[in-house]
């Protein structure tokens, strides 16, 4: 009991020595997983954020920003001890991640209370932004990018399709977004299943679902998954065509699947190939942090949220308050960012533009149709 | 503390000594340390503390399962789930409040707790720990992938907040009022229960189930109620996190929970209630105050962890050497040699 005390006195103190700072300088929080089994992502996110906040601060702008990173290992223990952190120190008025849904929802609850600004690069849930009006996201849904690869499934013939998905509440929203359209296009679902997580073996899901003769396959994984169920796929000498999201947009996935990758569909809002000068100059600054490898989608959305919220805190300025940040964040219409134009919607979902990529010789192409 | 001591007290000062302790404690949970988080005033170290409460009452059920009984439990976190989900399913689907819902989640942990226990509490050691591992499992994946019933990973969001009897407990001293007396409570029911004679039958479980077998003790019911009791005890602990947090998803009952909890119970001391509050406080408030550690922080807490068990096998304040169990637990394969070569695999 009394090294609870204890503990508690020293961190009240270091909070005390902690919030003692400069005027001019405007504090964000973000909270991501550093440790732990998702560490790969949070690690990213940290140099997308670090990108986008060095370029802010050489800028010349009036004020600085400063970005408190917390650990949280994608549990919603830490972070909502985190949510309540940063809602303590008063000079933070806005709040960047979490990474998984679970995560993002939890802490959610203690920013809706507090009034914090809350804006997640990848919370999927379909419920998030629902929590209250300090939520935002800057990752397509579901509900927009089912139907848009429905769409585009239907256009090349594709009317008897399979859908898999991992068994997350993101992988939930990607069958019910995509199979909702498919029925509404006059095409039918012949089989649809979720998997866990870091499966190894997708091989009996892979023959239930070829029992089923689909013209394609429609799939919900990260990229892990995703090159661990292709390389089967290939193993097994099936050729069904393989559809998929956005998130399994990552160099990673052809690093690690090979040549199993060949022919996969997908699609996303981020092309490093991209010659305007913003994606250019950002997968440069990228390329020179991570020896040379190019960005995937979730960095760049990532650096891309890090940007509309120092956008918001500027146009918040001078003086910015949580409640001014989130005014601006709300306002937020056709930012030019590496992903796209992006907008929020009156219910603070991300609207973004979709492209529509085919894997051909190692590399994601941009297809027309 | 030495269990003896506080069984049988011999003359006035330790009787004297005996109260003496428990109103220390008392005075810190309910006067020193709400003085002191009303004090900071920071919803962060309210947070921590509520937290730390939950924790504390996980890992004294468990005490009473792995600690007095001996048993090796892996699959404790999925009654805590059990009780999170029967307080959130509870108030998302009937709308009922805290003061329903609490009594509730633990007796649905303790139910499903005995439905499980009725075929696997013949098992001994090592069969018993995978049994427990594979009911753990069983249970979280039930939460996961039975989505029309719990909403599978889209997790539930609990609306309501502490409340007792429709008065709403939902400010921050409030609610950790309502935490530390729950678990205050629970843990006091705890206390006796492990030392008593009924408490005194666990221990003869754990010391050799067989000796007590044949002396007439009916290890194998008193196992099931061990284990069931425990698992009210987790509802119980799983009803306040839900009401505490307002949102709650599978992802919060996974294998790695029952371990925290496990370590909890081992780095404190294997059959001491006291060893299981401190690791429990140990291992919760550790890894926030070095927090400013970044990166190393998880390395730091597992150094600690380790080096307790290295230097402290019977852990802070235990009753029986960590090892010891292991030991036992994995006994088939583990002897003493008898050579003077030291105890090694086989």
């Amino acid at each position: 009991m009394k090294f609870r005390l204890l503990t508690l006195t020293t961190l009240a103190a270091a909070g005390i020595a902690g919030s003692a700072f400069a005027a001019d300088t405007v504090k964000l929080g973000y909270q991501l997983p550093l440790t732990g089994d998702t560490a790969q992502y949070g690690q990213d996110f940290r140099k997308a954020a670090e990108i986008a906040l060095t370029e802010f601060n050489a800028a010349g702008k009036p004020f600085k920003v400063e970005i408190v990173f917390e650990d949280s290992r994608s549990d919603a223990k830490e972070g909502t001890n985190i949510a309540r952190k940063f809602v303590d120190d008063k000079e933070i008025v806005g709040v960047l991640g979490d990474f998984t849904s679970g995560v993002s929802m939890a802490a959610a609850q203690v920013y809706k209370e507090a009034g914090m600004p809350q804006l997640s690069q990848t919370a999927s849930h379909p419920d998030y932004t629902k929590v209250s009006k300090y939520q935002f996201r800057n990752i397509a849904t579901q509900a927009q990018e089912g139907p848009y690869n429905a769409k585009w499934m239907a256009a090349k013939g594709f009317k008897n399709v399979a859908v898999i998905a991992e068994q997350t509440d993101w992988g939930q929203s990607v069958v019910s977004g995509f199979s909702d359209a498919v029925k509404a296009n006059g095409g039918t679902v012949a089989f649809s299943e979720f998997f866990n997580r870091g499966l190894k073996d997708y091989r009996s899901l892979i023959s239930k679902l070829e029992r089923a003769k689909p013209d394609a396959i429609y799939t919900g994984f990260f990229y892990e998954d995703g090159a661990q169920f292709l390389k089967q796929l290939q193993q097994l000498g099936i050729k069904t065509p393989v559809y998929s999201t956005s998130a399994a947009y990552s160099p990673k996935l052809i690093e690690l699947a090979g040549g199993a990758a060949e022919g996969v569909h997908l699609t996303s809002n981020f092309l490093p190939t991209d010659p305007s000068p913003n994606v250019q100059h950002f997968v440069d600054e990228w390329k020179k942090r991570s020896d040379g490898a190019v960005p995937g989608q979730f960095p760049a959305q990532a650096y891309d949220a890090v940007r509309i919220m120092l956008a918001a805190v500027e146009k918040a300025s001078p003086n910015p308050t949580r409640e001014k940040v989130r005014d601006a964040l709300a306002q937020t219409k056709d930012f030019p960012g590496v992903t796209g134009k992006t907008s929020f919607s009156a219910d603070r979902e991300a609207e973004k533009e979709l492209v529509k990529v085919e894997v051909k010789g190692g590399a994601f192409v941009p297809v027309a149709d | 503390m030495n269990a003896s001591e506080s069984v049988v007290p011999t003359d006035g000062l330790t009787r004297r000594r005996g109260l003496l302790v428990p109103a220390l404690i008392l005075l810190l949970v309910f006067a020193a340390l709400p003085a002191l988080l009303a004090g900071f005033d920071k919803g962060y170290f309210y947070q921590i503390a509520n937290l730390a409460l939950i924790f504390v009452l996980l890992s004294a059920s468990m005490h009473l399962v792995t600690g007095v009984a001996g048993l090796l439990h892996l699959g404790h976190a999925a009654f805590y789930g059990v009780g999170a989900y029967t307080a959130a399913l509870l108030t998302s689907k009937l709308g009922l409040g805290f003061t329903v819902t609490l009594p509730l989640s633990g007796l649905m942990a303790a139910l499903v707790a005995f439905l499980v226990a009725l075929p696997t509490m013949r098992l001994v050691s090592i069969y018993f720990a995978v049994a427990t591992l594979a009911i753990g499992q069983m249970l979280y994946l039930v939460m996961l992938n039975w989505v029309d019933f719990t909403k599978g990973p889209n997790g539930i969001i609990v609306s309501k907040g502490f409340e007792l009897f429709g008065f709403s407990l939902s400010g921050r001293l409030a609610a950790y009022y309502t935490v530390a007396a729950v678990v205050t409570l629970s843990v006091v029911a705890i206390g006796r229960l492990s030392h008593s004679y009924y408490g005194n039958a666990l221990r003869s479980i754990r010391e050799d189930d067989q000796c007590a077998d044949a002396m007439g003790v009916s290890t194998v019911r008193l196992k099931m109620e061990a284990f069931t009791l425990s698992a009210f005890f987790a509802g119980v602990a799983g009803s306040l996190w839900a009401h505490m947090t307002g949102y709650i998803s599978p992802g919060d009952f996974k294998f790695s929970e029952s371990i925290l909890i496990l370590a909890m119970v081992v780095v404190g001391g294997l059959g001491s209630l006291p060893g299981a509050i401190i690791g429990a406080l140990l291992l919760i408030l550790l890894p926030e105050g070095l927090r400013a550690l970044g990166d190393f922080r998880n390395i730091m807490v597992g150094l600690v962890m380790f080096l307790s068990i290295l230097l402290l096998p019977k852990g802070l304040l235990g009753e029986v050497s960590a090892l010891r169990l292991v030991r036992r637990q994995l006994g088939a394969a583990w002897r003493n040699t008898g050579k003077g070569e030291g105890i090694g695999w086989r």
